[in-house]
């Protein structure tokens, strides 16, 4: 049975129809508003639940000439994100409502967060390469809005703006890869297509056309960066730490499921298509830096929310590095770890909002003891972060130890430098253990002897990590029902092939599982030095060079610095330099088009009649009289002559509807000139000679170019009349039903053109406006 | 400019310029004219006046209207009304436009309808078109003249 469209695309609209109406709601019901929100995500939650285990492609056309449609894949991976996204969703709503109680801005935060959920499911299940793209980069752009939310913080801004540049950017890179599939798609599949499900369905032709035309790499490492940036890899992963300036609920939300995860969920998506070697050296070598990185900054990290941010880059490297194995076991292991992060991060995340919010500090060697005050959420943090420590039998245990599996069988099976990769997953491991382990003596032990009374967290806020802390609970307990629900869909999607996935607690000794009594094993101990340890890698990191947030502002300033420079030279507030650059420039892009596509010059004779050859006498003395008119009076009457001679030279040749409009034009130009004439200085100062040569040379260039467009372009008046012209002429009639073709073209034939013109007029009336508006106002700069 | 000849002439071809203004939008279909042309052709009639009269003269002369001598141009009704009037031409336009979808053509699609029997005319014949025209048409008078007007001013 196919998956219906109406459910997926009502699954996908809904949020987005919440966005625009939440002004309109918070007017009306106020703080309220998170309820709201909650419902439309549980409507979409419910919507996509209808569809489990549905499998195949739904689309209607959008642009069809361009065969671009609105395509929607429904398959396990896809669901699995969008009910992630839209259930973690339903708790982030909730949270919200009590954490944001009182803030400013709850209209704009409500409408973001739901513009940015539909979003994230658009790109869940988007199969068109262009809508992909699309809720992409409208993820990136509702983000940006988020994470400023605090729109006075001169961090928040910076914040927001690192975001903005670093997926954004990426961003453009996805453009870029997705073109290249599409082009590819013209021999493999027979037709260049945007339809990225009729791509996923002949993954080796697609590869084979990729590699015949050696864009295979260029494709891969385009989408790589993309996925990379969306998903905090190293190098591009400092823009996330640094998102952390954004309300709680929004980190919980962009960091757990959604944003970070979109990078992963492509890769997910894109592997049963590029699985290759090259795909394993990027992926897994990138998956893995990030991993270790991301977990030795966890473990320096002396602030609770820095340490989440951290480890979610870590956690994200676990996954890329996954889905970079070429086995089965890495589609397992990506899959399943993409539900547990999920479940346990936005949970974890949640806990620290609601320390910071009843204890008023973040910082975690202040904090001890909690468990006193709020044992509830300390029940919490202990399930999701031994869960994150991957601590048997807890949920994280299951998926890491696919990872050890995959990065084992690979390493088997590629040998030598191969066994590099299972041994930074098991220090990245080690370090896992200890931030975990960091985390939680937030709540054990004794409460700090100068700390402040610690209020009782209400319901509310406990109520949506309880949820999540449940989910874990039940996928560690029993990880069979989360394989059979919907992990197997998710492999069967992202991994070659139909392999069967088996989870459970290991009953004899396997390399993974030395490999994961390591990693705790070490962990434990590590934790034991655990000061020592974070000041090594405290000073092992403390270098400007090793800081990606270092480059970042030294390019950064290094860029505003070459603007600043090169403004001026460009923009030089001369109205006469810009004329003459613009010109200059469509000039001689008009020869290059010429240069390109004209093989012979036309005779350069043509009979002109004695009246043309007159008015075309005068417009020449006219043009001349310009150049040495002595006031401006004068001139704009020679300008004028000049322009009702050309006028009359289209009378001549028979255009009535051009010389009427230049007649006018001319007139109306001639009355604005009168008007401001009285205006104008009557002197402007010497005009530099080389400013004088430079005018003149460009003068005579566009001059030679409109003359040789004339040439080339120009027909005898005893010539026929091309195709086009026989059809306006045939067809005015019977389909404009006007007999001045000329009108019929702009109004019928061609009326979309005349309405960007008018368009174009309408901003000019606006532009001037606003101008004089601000020059009023004094915003002159 | 505010010269008595300046002032007579205007006051004589205005008029005239206006009425040949809209038949030339009017007859565009079939003859030589059309929005754009008659759109050009009413903004000279306005300016002419401003030439001649000055940029009150609209409202105090035609109207009947006060204007307090400090307010800005922007508060000038006239500049309201030309705002207003690209505004409308722009919606007309665009609404001309979605009409035809409605009629399950494509977006801009025009027709056209031949009546006859009509008195002193024998028959008149109606084009969709005309209206995107008169879209084009106030575009062109609104945006000119806000420019012209708001220009002027300064």
């Amino acid at each position: 049975m196919a998956p219906a469209l109406s459910v997926i695309t009502v699954a996908i609209a809904l949020p987005f129809v919440a966005a625009a109406a939440t002004p309109l709601l918070h007017r009306l019901i106020g703080e309220r508003t998170g309820y709201a929100g909650a419902a439309v995500a549980l409507a979409s939650f419910s919507l996509l639940l209808t569809q489990v285990g549905e499998r195949g492609a739904v689309s209607f056309p959008w642009v069809p000439s361009l065969d671009v449609a609105a395509r929607f894949y429904v398959d396990g991976w896809a669901l699995l994100f969008g009910l992630l996204a839209s259930g973690i969703g339903v708790l982030i709503f909730a949270y919200s409502r009590e954490y944001m109680h009182g803030d400013e801005h709850l209209a704009r935060y409500y409408a973001t967060l739901l513009a940015f959920m539909g979003s994230i499911l658009g790109v869940a299940f988007a199969a068109d390469l262009i809508l992909v793209f699309l809720f992409w980069e409208l993820t990136s752009v509702a983000s940006f809005v988020l994470i400023g939310h605090h729109t006075d913080a001169e961090a928040s801004r910076y914040s927001a703006r690192m975001a903005m540049v670093v997926t954004v950017g990426g961003g453009l890179c996805l453009l870029a890869g997705l073109l290249v599939l599409a082009v590819a798609a013209e021999p493999a599949l027979g037709a260049r297509t945007f339809d990225l499900s009729a791509m996923l369905a002949n993954p080796d032709a697609m590869e084979a056309a990729l590699r015949e035309r050696g864009l295979f790499v260029p494709a891969l490492a385009l989408l790589g960066v993309a996925a990379g940036a969306k998903s905090a890899q190293v190098p591009l992963h400092f823009w996330l730490p640094n998102a952390m300036v954004a309300p709680t609920p929004v980190s919980a939300f962009l960091h757990s499921a959604t944003m970070v995860k979109v990078g992963v969920y492509f890769v997910g998506r894109l592997r049963p298509l590029l699985l290759s070697p090259e795909w394993t050296y990027l992926f897994a070598t990138v998956g893995l830096l990030t991993m270790t990185v991301g977990a030795a900054l966890a473990v320096a990290a002396t602030d609770s929310k820095q340490l989440l941010a951290y480890s979610t880059a870590s956690h994200l490297g676990l996954m890329v590095a996954a889905f970079g194995f070429e086995n089965a076991y890495g589609a397992e292991a990506g899959s399943f770890h993409l539900l547990n992060h999920a479940a346990f991060k936005a949970a974890l995340f949640l806990v620290a909002g609601i320390v910071a919010h009843e204890a008023g500090t973040r910082h975690i060697d202040s904090l001890g003891g909690l468990w006193r005050d709020l044992p509830v959420t300390a029940a919490i943090a202990g399930v999701t972060a031994l869960s994150m420590a991957g601590i048997p039998p807890f949920s994280g245990f299951y998926s890491k130890e696919l990872l050890f599996e995959s990065a084992y069988e690979w390493a088997h099976h590629a040998g030598g430098l191969a066994w590099l990769y299972p041994a930074a997953a098991v220090l990245a491991s080690v370090f896992t253990v200890v931030y975990s382990l960091r985390f939680l003596s937030m709540f054990v032990g004794d409460r700090a002897a100068d700390a402040d009374p610690v209020h009782r967290a209400p319901s509310l806020l406990v109520a949506p990590p309880a949820a999540l802390a449940v989910v874990t609970a039940v996928v560690s307990v029993a990880p069979g029902v989360a394989v059979d629900g919907i992990v197997q869909a998710a492999v069967d999607a992202t991994a070659v092939g139909e392999p069967e996935m088996h989870v459970g607690l290991p009953d004899h000794v396997t390399p993974p599982v030395v490999m994961s009594a390591i990693s705790i094993a070490g962990g434990v101990a590590a934790y034991g030095v655990g000061g020592r340890l974070r000041a090594g890698v405290g000073a092992a990191t403390d270098r400007d060079a090793l800081r990606a947030n270092w480059w970042y502002d030294r390019l950064l300033v290094g860029a505003e610095a070459a603007s600043a420079r090169a403004g001026p030279a460009v923009h030089d507030g001369s109205l006469r330099t810009y004329v003459a650059g613009s010109i200059t420039a469509a000039a001689a892009l008009a020869l290059v088009g010429y240069a390109a596509s004209v093989t012979a010059l036309p005779p350069a004779t043509r009979s002109v009649p004695a009246a043309m050859a007159l008015v075309l006498a005068v417009a020449g003395v006219a043009a001349v009289a310009v150049m040495i008119a002595p006031s401006h009076v004068a001139e704009v009457l020679t300008v004028s002559i000049l322009g009702f001679m050309v006028a009359i030279f289209y009378i001549l040749a028979s255009a009535p509807d051009l010389a009427l409009t230049q007649l006018v034009v001319e007139t109306l130009v001639l009355l604005i000139f009168l008007l401001v004439i009285e205006q104008l200085p009557a002197f402007y100062g010497d005009t530099p000679r080389r400013v004088l040569a430079r005018d003149a040379a460009v003068s005579l260039f566009v001059g030679a170019t409109v003359f040789l467009t004339v040439l080339l372009a120009g027909r005898e008046a005893t010539a026929e009349p091309t195709a086009v012209a026989r059809y306006y002429a045939t067809e005015a009639v019977p389909q404009g039903g006007g007999t001045n073709v000329v009108n019929v073209i702009l109004v019928d034939f061609r009326g979309f053109d005349t309405l960007g013109e008018i368009v174009v007029i309408s901003v000019a009336a606006i532009s001037v406006i606003v101008l004089i508006t601000m020059r009023n106002r004094g915003e002159t700069q | 400019m505010t010269t008595t000849i300046m002032k007579t002439t205007a006051r004589i071809v205005v008029p005239i310029v206006l009425v040949l203004a809209i038949s030339l939008l009017l007859q565009g279909h079939n003859l030589p004219g059309g929005g754009f042309i008659g759109g050009v052709l009413t903004t000279a009639a306005f300016a002419l006046i401003y030439v001649a009269h000055g940029l009150d003269y609209l409202e105090v002369g035609v109207l009947g209207q006060d204007v307090d001598p400090g307010t800005g141009v922007f508060d000038h009704r006239t500049v309201t009304a030309y705002e207003r009037a690209f505004v409308v031409g722009l919606a007309v336009a665009v609404g001309s436009g979605f009409v035809a979808l409605a009629f399950g053509e494509q977006f801009l699609s025009q027709t056209y309808a031949i009546v006859h029997d009509v008195p002193v005319y024998h028959e008149i014949e109606l084009a969709t078109a005309l209206v995107f025209d008169v879209g084009v048409y106030l575009v062109v008078v609104g945006g000119l003249l806000t420019i012209l007007t708001v220009v002027g001013a300064e």
